[in-house]
């Protein structure tokens, strides 16, 4: 496999530019976690401390091994919701290794609005799950929730993905022979109540640890019956009588020495085979991409550097050079596995398109998981491109990204924009994994272009009620417009929603994506098998 | 050569010593028999000796400090003589005279010598009157109006004690005459307190005192020699733990001096068989402390230096030999030193220590004298002495060093030992320049204390990769996150 | 959770991850990298720790790790999570005895105001042609027994009720 030459400029003008941009980027990116996760008023520890309750992230520091990674996924989910009131949404979420096994982590953060489920939070524990059963992981649970967050029940209680999936991923999970471990370290209520109860093993903590369908406020109004947290659903009672848990523990310490004690018992299935080699660092450094990434998401910019900061060894076997060039398909490795690579130079054309389906077909007969590097600002509009068939072309390649039977990762690297979200595997599509940059843009148009479309519309509106509009009226509706189509089309914006999961550091893209390919093979890897590409 | 009287011999004795009396036994052809606890059946000496009988008491202790069963034992043996060994009933008249009178012969002094010299203000009487020099003394009920007088006339340093004292309490140091009388009521007063018992003394306060004690040999002849001395002021509440011969502490004109009144003392008590005269030495004048009447502990470093085998000479002596050896005779090669092992944990205020002996290996090239071997099981039933080490060199200083790599390679797992305060000791500067007093390890507390930060990572890496959870949590560990490490994004 | 072993009264944590040449020690301050162990019989072997080789000699006793290494013996403890962090009292140990099945009672070998320890017997009982000892499922003093000689009970009957001790 042939090295990429990289012809950036590390001491060009424009380099240093971006560099200091997309540094100021990362930093700003990193803050925002960091204050998302530990940023709390201090009431709030002081109750968790008399409470005798750890903070989750020390509870996920005690649960972990040490000395290996952990990839937190949606730190940043709700940060746009709930005037950010409930950082990350009130849950932790992450891929990391429990007694040697893969597994991941859902975990209530008590310290934000006392565990409460907002519909964030809802989104979230199911994407974990969904994320459990795509990638056969074991999960752990640390519930400590103070029920759904009421005012806002009509968001995440009755619909299909609202709360009631939770239930019925777990309920899938153990069909699948996904074990779960749950540790009650707070109260379970109503819904939180079968959390524990579905996993496959639960521990509670004597003292805090409760499960109840109705806490004693609901036992009192509903039968008028007077009974303790403790008497109702405590750990004596659910592990001597009930039955409803297994294991009873004396502290969240000694919950998680025996958590972890269960989860080093787990049958550990064989991973699926992909080829891989002794892994290789890039030839060039990660930090390099803040000075190749521009500082405006409508610069193009050689996708081949990017790769080059990626993948092993900065090697790169291009399929295709000198066709449909606006799509660079190509395989490489990454920490050793081999990855098919399908990454934006350009608009999509059709002969990028049947490029790209072809890549994906050829990947898939050979078992290598897809890489999508997204930097697409959509398909090439026009009447010329139609009569030569776009369209179907477009559908040839959304055909081949929707049937591939091989794992698929995407990261929206700079811009992501109209049918090329959906034709570079985006969130519908079941990548395994979304990540973003924090430079990225989402939307169904380019805000330049979709504010012009919609002030254009406008315009016609008011034209048709009379009068023209002078340039400075124009504006006045363009900025508006413009102004709330970038904040709904940012990277932070798409994260609080849970589109994708997580922002990432580009440097931290490689690792990131390693920890999360290891973990797509635990699940088999089908035959190929597609739909009908319409020729 | 002679036959002996006998030809079995009961070892009235346990541990290192009752082993170490074996070993001699068989070079003289005779049989041993040993009387044991079944506390001891799993020790070296037990499963050396031709014929073990079982003796049992209230305690382990007790059943070893019973006439009846100890005698019992050697008829059942036949033996025609009895070794006490050092310690339980070495030093008891009694039990000396029992056995004579059943007919056995009993290997050590008579038991007028062990009766006179076994009482401390009978034999420091007995010498002084013999012209030997003792600590100067005065004691108030001699004749209470002149108890002032006569403590001055002692000599200062003074160390005013209490009769009934023990433990320091109520002792006072008056270094002039100002102080005396003052020291004199508060130390009455204090002995009052504690002991309800306001009778004093006071001695002559010795400075840097140093414990030395000289090896003699009699006959039934009137034959005594000496075989020079020990030095063994290394020690630890009043237990010896280092000793060594020579002392660096003597001229050899002290030497000489110390070696004569040693004699002296024990033909002034017709001394008979092997024995020990103990002396205190300070500021270069030496004064008689005591008279052990058997076998030391510390023999060993006299059979190194002199090259006599003490318990053959004791067995001999008994037997109504008379001495093959004369003073002339005995000429000391090089040095020795006796390392003493004990089950206890200097760090720990030298609280005694037991457990199973899962792993014990000896050095090569030193001489052992061991009561342990491996499976045995420490108890806290008798004294913590493991086992010695010996060590023999042309120079003190090479067999320091020599000491100090044996107690290094000696390995004993499974039960505290002291060996890395001997190895801390042996690589000590006051140890290594001789300039040491009986008072030095409670002067250097550090030597005690042991720092556990030396070479820690290396046990925490050896505790590591043997203990099976530790080693099988890294091996779980999938390959790729081992390598990635703690990273976070 | 990293792992404990304690030394001289102190704990002292640290974690062993896979390297290339063995393994890497994470200890508190510092990483060693690599440390391996070869063993040469079932007491001793040698250490290799950055670099440098070291002869060890090795007792295992449950938890307790005896080493002699470089002329020093030092007794280490594995401190197992699940015990270290399990409850120093019985406070989570019910404080009834109740029959695991039904039965009569067929001999009652405590009384009340005596003090009793976990696994001590309180009673024997015939059940399903059975006999079967009731014991104790704590430290503590016997406050009430509710049968006697003779009498039948149901299953999950209380049969002796415990007070905690100093009460």
């Amino acid at each position: 496999m042939q090295r990429i030459d990289s012809v950036a400029d590390v001491n060009s003008q424009a380099f240093r530019r971006n560099d200091f941009h997309n540094r100021q980027l990362a930093a700003e990116l990193k803050e925002r976690q960091r204050a998302a996760r530990f940023d709390r008023p201090e009431r709030d520890f002081e109750r968790l401390r008399r409470q005798q309750k750890l903070f989750v992230r020390e509870r996920l520091a005690a649960l972990l091994d040490p000395e290996t990674p952990f990839l937190e996924l949606s730190t940043l989910a709700a940060n746009k919701a709930y005037d950010g009131e409930v950082p990350t949404a009130a849950q932790v979420v992450g891929i990391g290794i429990v007694a040697g096994r893969e597994v991941i982590v859902h975990a209530d953060d008590a310290s934000v609005k006392s565990g409460a489920w907002y519909p964030l939070s809802v989104k979230k524990i199911v994407r974990a799950l969904d994320i459990a059963i795509e990638n056969r992981l074991p999960v752990i649970h640390l519930c400590d929730c103070a029920g759904g967050f009421l005012p806002l029940q009509a968001e995440f209680f009755a619909d299909r993905y609202h709360a009631g999936r939770i239930l019925r991923n777990q309920s899938i999970l153990s069909k699948m022979g996904v074990p779960q471990v749950a540790i009650v370290m707070g109260h379970c209520t109503a819904a939180g109540a079968y959390v524990p109860a579905l996993s496959e093993y639960n521990i509670m903590v004597e003292g805090t640890g409760a499960i109840f369908l109705g806490g004693p406020p609901v036992v009192k109004a509903a039968t008028g019956e007077q009974v303790s947290a403790e008497d109702l659903g405590g750990a004596l009672m659910h592990t001597n009588v009930s039955g409803t848990s297994d294991y009873v523990a004396s502290s969240e310490m000694h919950a998680i020495a025996i958590a972890r004690d269960i989860v080093a018992r787990l049958h550990q299935p064989a991973k699926t085979w992909i080829d891989r080699e002794a892994p290789e660092p890039p030839a060039y450094s990660a930090s390099e991409l803040y000075g190749i990434i521009p500082t405006d998401t409508r610069a193009q910019f050689d996708m081949r550097e990017i790769i080059a900061r990626l993948v092993d060894g900065s090697r790169f076997h291009e399929y295709q050079p000198r066709y449909g060039t606006s799509l660079l398909c190509g395989f490489a490795r990454l920490h050793g596995y081999q990855v098919g690579i399908l990454a934006n130079n350009g608009v999509l054309f059709g002969d990028s398109s049947l490029k790209g389906a072809h890549f994906i077909q050829l990947c898939d007969k050979n078992r290598t998981p897809l890489l999508f590097l997204q930097n697409v600002t959509g398909f090439m509009v026009g009447r010329e491109y139609e009569r030569r068939g776009i369209t179907k072309d477009g559908a040839k390649l959304i055909m081949a990204v929707s049937g591939a039977s091989v794992p698929k990762f995407t990261i929206v690297c700079n811009s992501s924009h109209g049918a090329g979200t959906y034709a570079m595997s985006g969130r519908a599509f079941d990548p395994r994994f979304v990540f973003s940059w924090p430079n990225s843009q989402i939307s169904a148009m380019g805000a330049e272009q979709a504010a012009g479309v919609l002030t254009h519309v406008k315009a016609r509106q008011l034209a048709r009620a009379g009068g023209r509009l002078s340039e400075q009226q124009l504006a006045a509706i363009r900025e508006p417009i413009l102004e709330e189509y970038h904040e709904r089309s940012s990277a932070y914006y798409a994260t609080s929603e849970i589109w994708d999961d997580g922002i990432l550091d580009p440097a931290d893209t490689r690792t990131a994506l390693a920890i999360a390919l290891s973990a797509s093979l635990n699940t088999p890897i089908d035959a190929p098998q597609y739909g009908v590409f319409r020729l | 050569m002679h036959t002996l009287p006998f030809d079995t011999v009961l070892i009235a004795n346990r541990g290192e010593i009752a082993a170490r009396i074996i070993k001699t036994l068989r070079n003289l052809g005779l049989r041993s028999a040993i009387a044991y606890h079944e506390v001891d059946a799993l020790t070296p000496a037990v499963s050396m000796a031709d014929l073990a009988i079982p003796i049992s008491g209230r305690t382990p202790v007790a059943s070893y400090l019973d006439f009846a069963q100890i005698i019992a034992a050697a008829r059942k043996a036949g033996a025609g003589a009895l070794h006490p060994g050092y310690g339980l009933l070495s030093e008891n008249a009694e039990f000396a005279k029992a056995v004579i009178e059943a007919g056995i012969t009993f290997i050590g002094p008579a038991p007028e010598a062990i009766e006179l010299m076994g009482d401390k203000i009978r034999a420091r009487n007995f010498v002084q009157r013999n012209g030997f020099p003792v600590v100067p003394c005065a004691i108030e009920e001699d004749e209470p109006t002149t108890f002032v007088s006569r403590a001055q006339a002692v000599g200062f340093p003074l160390l005013v004690k209490p009769s009934a004292g023990g433990g320091g309490k109520g002792m006072r140091i008056v270094r002039d005459l100002s102080a005396l009388e003052a020291a004199i009521e508060q130390a009455r007063s204090e002995a009052c307190r504690y002991f309800g018992d306001g009778r004093l003394y006071v001695e002559r306060y010795l400075e840097i005192p140093r414990h030395i004690e000289v090896q003699v040999l009699g006959d039934a002849f009137g034959n005594l020699v000496h075989l020079f001395e020990r030095e063994c002021s290394v020690q630890r509440r009043f237990q010896k733990i280092i000793e060594e011969t020579p002392s660096p502490a003597l001229s050899p004109e002290l030497r000489k001096r110390i070696c004569e009144a040693a004699v002296g003392i024990a033909r002034a008590a017709q001394y008979q068989n092997a024995g020990t005269v103990e002396f205190i030495l300070s500021e270069g004048a030496f004064y008689f402390l005591e008279m052990n009447t058997r076998l030391q502990v510390e023999h060993p470093v006299t059979e190194m230096i002199t090259g006599v085998d003490l318990i053959a000479e004791q067995v001999y002596a008994a037997a109504g030999r008379e001495l093959s050896l004369s003073q002339s005779d005995i000429v000391p090669n090089g040095h020795a030193i006796e390392l003493r092992l004990y089950a206890e944990a200097p760090e720990r205020g030298y609280v005694p220590t037991t457990g199973k002996v899962l792993l014990l290996e000896f050095p090569d090239g030193v001489r052992i004298d061991s009561g342990v071997m491996q499976g045995q099981h420490i108890t806290p039933a008798f004294d913590p002495m493991l086992a010695k080490i010996i060590v023999h060199a042309p120079s003190r200083i090479e067999a320091a060093l020599k000491a100090h790599r044996a107690v290094r390679e000696l390995v004993l797992l499974g039960c505290e030992t002291n060996a890395n305060l001997l190895a801390r000791i042996l690589a000590d500067e006051t140890f290594l320049g001789g300039q040491f007093h009986t008072g030095y390890l409670e002067e250097n507390p550090h030597l005690a204390a042991d720092n556990f930060a030396t070479g820690l990572c290396a046990f925490l890496a050896s505790a590591a990769l043997l203990t099976r959870p530790v080693r099988a949590s890294a091996d779980a560990v999938p390959e790729l996150h081992a390598t990635l490490g703690s990273w976070r994004n | 959770m990293y792992h404990s072993f304690e030394l001289d009264r102190v704990d002292h944590r640290l974690w062993l991850s896979t390297s290339q040449q063995g393994y890497r020690l994470h200890l508190r301050d510092q990483v060693i990298d690599p440390v391996a162990f070869t063993h040469h019989s079932e007491s001793s072997g040698i250490l290799t720790i950055a670099g440098e080789s070291e002869p060890v000699r090795f007792a295992i006793e449950g938890d307790l790790i005896h080493l002699h290494i470089r002329g020093r013996t030092r007794v280490l403890r594995y401190n197992d999570p699940l015990r270290t962090f399990a409850p120093a009292n019985d406070e989570i140990r019910p404080l009834t005895a109740r029959a695991p099945m039904p039965g009569v009672v067929v001999a009652i070998t405590v009384s009340p105001g005596q003090s009793v320890s976990a696994g001590m017997a309180l009673m024997m009982v015939e059940s399903m042609k059975l006999e079967t000892i009731i014991r104790s499922p704590r430290d503590g003093i016997v406050d009430r027994i509710h049968v006697e000689q003779g009498d039948s009970f149901e299953h999950d009957a209380v049969l002796v009720t415990l007070s905690k001790e100093g009460r």
